[in-house]
């Protein structure tokens, strides 16, 4: 694409888009209807390659009316998926789940990569704070409003209280998830800077790591709630435990032969990366390590410990700016409309609830840790973009509880589009009114690819 | 081994792929061909010592189907120059005509041993024959490159060498459509062998244009590897999924991009480089495709083949010593050397093979193998007598450094 938050896109350059969308669609539509029944892993490679293009081109011609780019991606899945015109078939989207793995191992090591110790160490109180305060509020209050809408849930239905409340406490967590590449992708755009800015990218890359241990931590607590077999001891958190220092230490091990690789040799980062996702999340999951908590180790270790968190980063956003545009399509294309169709109230309800606490909590948080002024009425705004991780945490809950976890997700991917259409907007928003941005200088490509998507 | 183990295995094969086109220093190691890893592929397959089993071999096909596409579309975009040098029109015309001579000889050959000697039917006959012919019709170019840059060759021949060998390409890429459109399946059946055809081919032209336009005027490296690669598994998906040929419809989209795009230049320059990485996995999987235990009708008609594509080679290089002023003298070595075949016959084959997995793939992917070793053996000592003969190597002395006099390709 002739630019992801590049030079200005002419009337031209985007009446070629919209006709190459057209294009792309058309050969699809053109060859799904002249072969209807193919369910095959040919039909798999057309499907990448056609939520490659439209994806990329719908993100680009959205960008016009202010939407961001993973909004593009999301709707060409849906678009193009099973439940509208059906040119990416369950199939195929089935099929495409191991750029799921890649795209989450890249999210992570990219999230790790930006988390700098120096920023951390700047702001360590209010940090403590607001991850406390923050996460906690958020957990517990939007499992409460889970919890007193889930008549209107279809995927609840049958469950009794206390399955329910696991269901709920799930997605509560998801609810902490926030988007680091969405804050990355804002910041970079606008070269904001200022207390919200520099706040923002601190608290948000260290919820990333509070967050997988809170999944983590969720889930064992929940599994006994929604199976109904055995209960919670001392011994799981001791499994927890040790999972937890073995994902990390597998991750600074990870971290340091990445960084010695990248000093040493530096050449063919989209193999290594491509090995690295594909590989070590199989591997990490074989001897029972959480792989986005150790590839959040990985990229924190070379960002801190060596001076090749630059060429990471941009290696990742080189192999990212294509895996990305596919698992994003693909979620979109996952996505079960009918459901949806039932669902959106729902959606609507829990994202606004969410945004609601998240708001009071920054409040409440900012006041105990005597934030400035500025952080104080803006510093929430960060907070409600949720993308790449948030899917992927999903992803996560669906593999541990398929019975119900197919409609979490849907339900997850509906609420997540919602909080990733209107968060970077309102980010942006906020850096604008607390005089952080730098509106006259000239637009830059964002650390991370697409602009305002992922994670 | 799981899926993870080979998946692993691939990338590193095309790591080690990057470092042989990567490297200054080492480039003129290994065989010209890749046929080393075709025997490594063959060696741990099913075949011999079974560490990668047949079941696991074909979980990989939609790797092997988008690895053949991708170097249709590394042909196509590379097709028209050598280096900065264009190959110019009438030795495309003079290499198309030479495929296209080859290519009857060993065509001929196959259809009228296979139609005494075997029990196929005859609609299998045919298929088999044809595309044996385009199998054998190629001369790979990495083989004149080899050959150059190892012993700093330079001057009419060496350039005459390179320019056919490029040109090669265009003949047995194109006649693949003719022959995926004709076999039984093609889609959409409504329409003539024809009309496929050239859904085939338009269908790679649309969206090469499609790409040039996108490309736009700027050239962003790293943003235009979403375009093609979007487009090109688009097409490779789409060509498959109408059981036509897909290396077909990414040659012809490359070939359109070399042609319309302004950044004709960056494009090639972006996935030239692409083209060992992809390649070597490729073959290893070609390898442990091939089924050697055919029955020996099969084999002798294989044999018999390449006999037929050795002396068309060689009666096409005695030709060019009666009309081709670089080839005067040296016509036989020069028809020897156009024995060397790789990525694009190994490609064909395994794109049948996909299509149409059965006897005639695996006598096709046995030829194609073959050919690869034959080729290796034959080829660069030929073009390497060839060009000490036409003075423009000094005999047996290689040379480390020769990057700077290349008449093949950067």
């Amino acid at each position: 694409m002739s630019g992801h938050g590049g030079s200005k896109k002419t009337a031209s350059t985007r009446a070629i888009q919209a006709a190459s969308l057209l294009v792309t669609f058309g050969v699809l539509y053109g060859v799904t209807r002249l072969t209807p029944e193919l369910e095959t892993h040919l039909g798999t490679v057309a499907a990448v390659g056609f939520l490659l293009l439209a994806g990329t081109l719908m993100s680009e011609l959205l960008e016009t009316i202010g939407l961001p780019h993973l909004s593009g991606y999301l709707l060409a899945g849906i678009i193009g998926g099973p439940h509208i015109l059906h040119l990416v078939d369950h199939h195929t989207v089935t099929e495409l789940s191991p750029v799921n793995t890649l795209a989450l191992s890249l999210i992570a090591l990219a999230g790790g990569a930006a988390l700098r110790v120096g920023t951390l160490r700047s702001v360590p109180r209010r940090l403590a704070w607001a991850t406390l305060i923050r996460s906690t509020c958020v957990l517990v209050c939007v499992a409460g409003v889970f919890l007193a809408i889930s008549s209107f849930i279809p995927f609840t239905h049958g469950l009794d209280t206390k399955p329910l409340i696991g269901v709920a406490l799930l997605w509560g967590v998801l609810a902490v998830a926030r988007s680091p590449s969405a804050c990355m992708g804002i910041l970079a755009q606008t070269r904001a800077k200022g207390p919200v800015a520099t706040f923002a990218l601190a608290f948000i890359m260290l919820s990333d790591v509070v967050v997988v241990i809170l999944l983590a931590s969720m889930l064992m607590l929940a599994r006994p709630l929604i199976s109904g077999s055995g209960g919670i001891s001392l011994e799981d958190f001791s499994v927890l435990g040790h999972e937890l220092l073995a994902s990390i230490a597998v991750g600074v091990t990870l971290g340091l032969g990445l960084a010695i690789y990248l000093r040493l040799v530096g050449r063919q980062l989209l193999l290594v990366l491509l090995a690295i996702g594909f590989g070590l999340s199989d591997t990490f999951a074989y001897i029972h390590v959480d792989s986005l908590l150790a590839f959040l180790a990985a990229g924190f270790v070379v960002t801190n410990l060596s001076d090749q968190g630059p060429k990471l980063l941009h290696s990742i956003e080189q192999t990212g700016s294509v895996v990305f545009v596919v698992f994003f399509a693909t979620a979109g294309a996952h996505l079960d409309i009918p459901l949806l169709r039932r669902l959106w109230p729902v959606a609507v309800t829990l994202c606004a609830s969410r945004a609601l606490i998240t708001v009071v909590a920054s409040r409440i948080s900012s006041r105990l840790a005597d934030d400035p002024p500025m952080l104080k009425r803006w510093g929430w705004s960060s907070l409600v973009s949720q993308a790449g991780l948030a899917l992927g945490l999903s992803v996560v809950i669906v593999k541990a509880f398929p019975s119900f976890g197919e409609g979490f997700r849907s339900l997850a991917i509906a609420a997540v589009a919602l909080n990733e259409m209107f968060g970077p907007i309102l980010f942006k928003f906020a850096l604008d009114r607390s005089g952080e941005t730098d509106s006259g200088a000239p637009e830059v490509r964002p650390s991370l690819p697409p602009a305002p998507a992922t994670k | 081994m799981n899926a993870i183990a080979f998946l692993l295995g691939l990338l590193v094969l095309s790591y080690l792929g990057s470092i042989l086109v990567g490297g200054r220093t080492i480039r003129g190691f290994g065989l010209a061909s890749g046929a080393e890893y075709l025997v490594l592929g063959f060696v741990l397959g099913p075949q011999v010592l079974s560490v990668v089993n047949r079941s696991l071999v074909e979980s990989f096909q939609p790797v092997v189907l988008v690895g053949v596409s991708w170097l249709g579309l590394v042909l196509g975009v590379s097709y028209l120059r050598v280096g900065q040098r264009p190959v110019p029109a009438p030795r495309v015309a003079l290499s198309v005509a030479l495929s296209a001579l080859v290519s009857a000889c060993v065509s001929a050959t196959v259809f009228f041993g296979a139609s005494y000697f075997s029990p196929l039917p005859r609609s299998q006959v045919i298929a088999l024959a044809a595309t044996a012919g385009l199998i054998c019709s190629e001369t790979t170019r990495h083989s004149v490159r080899w050959v150059v840059e190892r012993y700093g060759a330079k001057g009419p021949l060496a350039d005459l060498a390179a320019d056919t060998a490029r040109a090669s390409a265009l003949f047995p890429a194109f006649s693949l459509a003719i022959v995926c459109a004709w076999l039984p399946g093609a889609a959409p059946p409504a329409f003539s062998v024809v009309g496929r055809v050239l859904i085939t081919l338009g269908l790679g032209m649309v969206l090469g244009f499609t790409a040039a336009l996108l490309l736009g005027r700027e050239f962003r490296r790293d943003e235009s590897w979403g375009i093609l690669l979007g487009t090109s598994l688009l097409g490779t998906g789409a060509a498959a999924r109408l059981n036509l040929s897909p290396l077909s419809t990414t040659f012809a989209m490359g070939l359109t991009l070399a042609l319309v795009s302004r950044h004709r230049d960056d494009i090639k320059a972006m996935i030239t480089p692409t083209e060992k990485p992809v390649l070597l996995p490729v073959l290893l999987l070609a390898g442990a495709y091939v089924n050697a235990k055919l029955p020996l009708p099969l084999l002798v008609l294989v044999a018999t083949a390449m006999a037929a594509k050795i002396l068309g080679r060689v009666f096409c290089g005695a030709l060019l010593s009666l009309t081709a002023k670089p080839v005067k003298g040296v016509g036989l070595e020069f028809g020897g050397s156009m024995l060397s075949c790789g990525a694009l016959g190994v490609a064909v084959a395994l794109a049948f093979s996909i299509r149409h997995p059965g006897v005639v793939a695996d006598t096709l992917l046995l030829l194609a193998s073959v050919g690869v070793l034959l080729g290796e053996w034959l080829g660069p000592g030929s073009l390497r007598r060839a060009l000490a003969r036409a003075g423009e190597i000094k005999p047996e002395t290689p040379t480390e450094d020769s990057q700077s006099n290349l008449p093949s390709e950067a």
